[in-house]
């Protein structure tokens, strides 16, 4: 038996198999575009044909992100808030804080003991220090949104990056080129400034964090460049999972499990009963 | 047009033929005695959307209850008032006093002072404000006031005040048809309705047997407070969230309609410390104990059983944000969940958070 | 951190005077710096308040009292502010609040707020200012007394205010274990007169066409004024900032030469350090010569009936009245000083006063005054826009140079 977990994004739709052991049979992340049900059967469609099963052999789907409500064979749709806490506790264990940014927001998301969500922030108002704002940077910087991860080697931080918002981040960076300021102190610089932002965030849930591991999920995770800031800036460590992209369609998948085992047991008891 | 829309000018019409109706748009207004005067009290409330103008006249960085009750008079879907009541709860509100005059030049209106605190001199001060406002309201075409009739509209309303106790404690158990909506429909059609037609609509909703509403998973128990959320399906929302609501403390829902209990003779001193000793807005504080919304607020969702409280409030609501980072502190040390969620008195509002509220109440399961 | 500030400040302007370099902004700025010193003393009992306090009544009960959007002033001229702000943030203060406000909450929470013996909030001019008040009296566990300014002008008002201001002195008598001392208060209202008096001669001065006023000269002024309000202070500053404008009348300079437009500042200025006001002055001999809380809109107090004279005071200021008070007091201010433009710096988060701008625009176009609004955060650095707002005040100065004057000489 297999567990199907869907995370519609605005950008990507990602989706997870894991097996009856909860091992993970496929991770896929398609682009989202414009047709929500198009890019989920085509995530799902990809997904099994890497597990090498057919849709028959999927027991249940667990739906998150802002598309959940448009998959029709879902068992439940569970908010990417719940779905991100049970993805990273599977993957690293012992996760007490994560920082998720994605394509059009980010969140901290502060877990129990347990791995259960204790309390969580959101910033969905803004696309300041999201995966949209790398992206009109990268567009600035004429460079490849891929290759920013590195490019702040040698940068003595000399520059900071005072907008508060992208539009205007936007001219700051176009005028500091024109400048002449070198690109890695200017890429150093936004990197700090998003880890700034996200600090805030943190500080919602909590005024402080000593000895929590924290870990980081979402596409701007594999930016090694914004990692470091904001592993800097919070004096601690920042764990990094394989797939930072697939956490929530991970955790989706194993609340797919969770609940259809849930099920089966009530059946069972009720048939007992009878 | 909206069926509530309908709904509540059919009520203005049957209020005209009265005295009269009386606009007013706060809470703290003194129903009772607008309505001795043989006035309707008509709270405008900002259930209508009208083409956004108050922010030029004003500020657009202002409360939106403020701003669409503005826009209201500036759209001219106001009912036919015979004059407009304005208490000074804050600042927005005395800005909307201010804007009003130049909008409805030709409507009566005046701004009743509110003390910030309920002891000492205020109370007597509060207590004249009452008497420049019934003979206001007297120069309006109202009737002279005296304790008898004051006492016998204290009584209506109050009778208001349990009925709708009453029918939240219905609600809380899912005892209720329709739960928390219906409960806000009839908040909302009873701040636009005589208080006779009110006990008459309220006392037959409370007879009403309910149905068998319970459907799939039980809601997690939540207390609700805030200020201004006048949208009966933003209700319906928080319940398809998974929230049962189990009390409420807004100024569209139970601080509207509380009892101001009286006791004595002189009944307008009675009305005034009956107002100010109302569980309060956040602008309102005892000057003996500051910083107490985040007990109180504690303290209500302790005894309506909530597992965790929502707060909504209108944005840039200074009494409230001053207030939040308190509640916040006293919630958590409390160790009882808490979202803040923040709007413009709209439905659109609460809808666009709908990912924060459902997991927020994942959270709690 | 401030009491170096301010012990810094008093001794870097007593060395300049020392020096012969004295001057009447200097005079205002060593007695700011002494406020600051006894604020931050540690010895002295001091009382936050809200704006409209009595301050020379407090003045006279030995309390150095102070409005907390003081801090937050000092903190923004200092440049520090953004930490003091940022720590509200984290805790759930909505960054749409006043920055005057939330900067004061930020100190309080990284303590460098001094401890009060108590607090006195008033209810005018904002909500927002008195809900600071009874915050900091949670944090600090300590009285708050708070005076409701009415709406309403009109006896009944003058009275209620009145005998609350008298409980208020009770209130702080108990506190202090100070009586209130009748040749004391006497001396006070005395000092508080004088004061206004000469100020009445300041503005008078500024009236004058041309004015000797430059923008920098009255930054401030009738606010902080009314701290020194009561204490010799203020007829000391009051006194050289008359003279000064005589001299400079008398010497036929006219602050600046070539000036061309006469402006009217609305509410507050821009707390922290910016080159605007320079170059408006510089490049379009355009000069601040009127601020709408730069005036005197009351009697002397009776010396007899000091009680009576505060409270009428307080409900005398525009600002804390209605709309249509302020605008009408704005127009006669346009007149009384012959005012070429207005400037609203609406700042950001203030509902009380940027909260009626489209109506004070509104009703300074009814005499044909022109408003440029803008859209500051006064005492938030980080927010300063700076090539947005020069774009707005050079747009607006080319229009007021293409208009016909609006009075006649």
């Amino acid at each position: 038996m297999y567990y199907l977990g869907i995370d519609i994004g605005s950008l990507s739709c990602d989706a997870v198999l894991i097996d009856s052991g909860s091992a993970i049979a496929a991770s896929v992340v398609v682009p989202t575009g414009a047709r929500n049900r198009e890019s989920i059967s085509r995530a799902t469609d990809e997904a099994l044909r890497i597990a090498g099963i057919s849709r028959t052999d999927i027991a249940a789907v667990v739906s998150t992100g802002y598309g959940r409500d448009r998959v029709e064979e879902r068992l439940s749709s569970v908010t990417e808030i719940t779905c991100h806490a049970k993805g990273i506790t599977a993957l690293l264990p012992g996760i007490r804080l994560l920082i998720d940014i994605g394509g059009q927001d980010s969140k901290a998301i502060l877990l129990g003991k347990e791995g259960g969500v204790v309390d969580f922030a959101m910033n969905d108002k803004c696309a300041a220090g999201t995966g949209r704002f790398l992206e009109a940077m990268a567009r600035a910087l004429q460079v490849d949104i891929d290759d920013m991860s590195d490019m702040d080697a040698g940068a003595k931080g000399e520059q900071s990056i005072s907008s508060m918002c992208t539009v205007f981040a936007e001219s700051e960076v176009v005028s500091l080129i024109a400048g002449g300021t070198p690109v890695n102190e200017i890429v150093m610089g936004l990197n700090r400034a998003i880890a700034s932002r996200i600090l805030s965030l943190v500080k919602r849930t909590t005024p402080s964090y000593p000895d929590v591991k924290i870990a980081m999920s979402g596409g701007v995770a594999r930016n090694r460049g914004v990692v470091r800031a904001i592993a800097s800036l919070m004096g601690h460590e920042v764990a990094v999972p394989k797939d930072p992209d697939t956490v929530g369609a991970l955790g989706a998948a194993l609340i797919a499990k969770e609940k259809s085992t849930l099920q089966r047991r009530a059946a069972v008891s009720v048939s007992l009963s009878l | 047009m909206k069926a509530d829309r309908r709904e509540e000018m059919k009520t203005e019409e049957i209020m005209n033929q009265n005295g009269g109706a009386i606009g007013f748009a706060c809470a703290y207004t003194p129903l009772p005695l607008i309505h001795a005067a043989g006035f309707a009290p008509c709270r405008i409330l900002p259930n209508v959307d009208c083409p956004d103008q108050a922010g030029r006249l004003l500020h657009d960085n202002l409360c939106p209850h403020v701003k669409r009750i503005l826009d209201r008079a500036m759209s001219g879907m106001i009912p036919d008032l015979k004059g407009m009541v304005f208490m000074n709860s804050c600042d927005s509100m005395r800005r909307l006093h201010d804007a009003w005059k130049t909008v409805m030049p030709d409507m009566n209106a005046v701004l009743i002072d509110l003390p910030a605190v309920s002891i000492g001199a205020s109370l007597g001060f509060f207590r004249d404000e009452l008497d420049r406002l019934s003979q206001t309201l007297e120069q309006w075409g109202g009737k002279a006031i005296d304790d008898a009739a004051l006492a016998g509209s204290i009584g209506l309303y109050d009778r208001i005040a349990s009925l709708f106790t009453a029918l939240r404690e219905k609600a809380g158990r899912s005892d209720l048809e329709g739960g928390w909506t219906t409960l806000q429909k009839a908040y909302n059609r009873a701040s636009v309705s005589p208080p006779e037609e009110s006990i008459a609509f309220l006392e037959t909703l409370f007879l009403r047997e309910g149905a068998d509403i319970r459907r799939g998973e039980p809601g997690v128990p939540v207390y609700l407070f805030g200020n201004m959320l006048p949208e009966p399906e933003a209700f319906s929302l928080f319940e398809s969230c998974g929230a049962q609501i189990v009390a409420d403390d807004l100024c569209t829902g139970s601080r509207l309609f509380a009892a101001v209990e009286t006791t004595g003779n002189h009944k307008l001193l009675g009305l005034a410390a009956g107002i100010l000793q109302r569980p309060a807005c956040a602008r309102t504080f005892r000057e003996e104990s500051p910083g107490r919304l985040g007990d109180d607020v504690a303290a209500g969702a302790i005894r309506a059983g909530a597992r965790g409280v929502i707060g909504y409030t209108a944005k840039f609501c200074d009494p409230y944000i001053a207030r939040l980072p308190g509640v916040r502190e006293v919630l958590k040390r409390k160790g009882i969940p808490f979202l803040l969620l923040e709007g413009d008195c709209t439905l659109r509002s609460v809808g666009q958070q709908k990912t924060r509220i459902e997991a927020f109440i994942e959270m709690m399961r | 951190m401030m009491k170096a500030y301010f012990t810094d400040l008093e001794a870097g302007i007593v060395k300049a005077i020392n020096d012969g370099n004295s001057s009447h902004r200097k005079l205002y700025t060593l007695e700011l710096a002494r406020l600051g010193k006894r604020l931050y003393s540690g010895t002295d009992p001091i009382a936050w308040c809200g704006i409209t306090a009595p301050f020379d009544l407090l003045n006279a009960m030995g309390v150095t009292s102070c409005f907390v959007e003081f801090i937050g002033a000092m903190l923004a001229a200092t440049g520090v502010v953004g930490t003091f702000i940022e720590e509200t943030d984290h805790a759930g203060y909505s960054s749409d609040a006043c920055s005057y406000h939330r900067s004061v909450c930020g100190a309080a929470m990284k303590g460098i707020m001094p401890v009060p013996e108590f607090l006195i909030g008033t209810t005018c001019p904002c909500s927002g200012g008195l809900a600071v008040l009874e915050n900091l009296a949670r944090r600090f566990d300590r009285k708050l007394f708070v005076l409701h300014v009415p709406q309403e002008d009109s006896a009944g008002s003058v009275r209620f205010l009145a005998d609350q201001m008298r409980e208020m002195a009770a209130f702080v008598s108990r506190i202090t274990g100070r009586k209130m001392d009748g040749g004391a208060l006497r001396k006070s209202v005395e000092y508080s007169n004088r004061a206004s008096a000469t100020m009445r001669e300041i503005f008078e001065l500024a009236c004058r066409v041309p004015s000797p006023i430059t923008s920098r000269d009255f930054s401030n002024f009738g606010i902080v004024m009314a701290l020194f309000f009561g204490r010799e202070e203020a007829v000391t500053i009051a006194e050289s900032y008359r003279n000064e404008f005589k001299k400079r009348i008398d010497a036929g300079d006219n602050g600046t030469s070539g000036r061309k437009f006469r402006l009217l500042w609305i509410q507050n200025r821009i707390q922290f350090r910016h080159g605007l006001e320079k170059m408006l002055e510089e490049e379009y001999g355009a000069s601040i010569i009127s601020d709408e809380l730069n005036d005197i809109t009351w009697d002397p107090i009776d010396p007899e009936n000091p009680f009576d004279g505060f409270a009428r005071r307080a409900i005398s200021i525009p600002i804390n009245g209605t709309t249509e008070k302020r605008i009408g007091h704005l127009k006669k201010l346009a007149r009384q000083y012959r005012i070429d433009g207005a400037i609203n710096p609406c700042n950001w988060g203030c509902r009380q006063g940027a909260g009626a701008r489209g109506l004070i625009e509104n009703g300074l176009k009814e005499i044909g005054l022109p408003v440029l609004n803008l859209d500051v955060d006064c005492v938030d650095s980080r927010k300063f826009t700076e090539g947005q707002l020069r774009t707005r005040l050079e747009a607006f100065m080319e229009m007021l140079d293409n208009r016909e004057p609006l009075w006649q000489s």
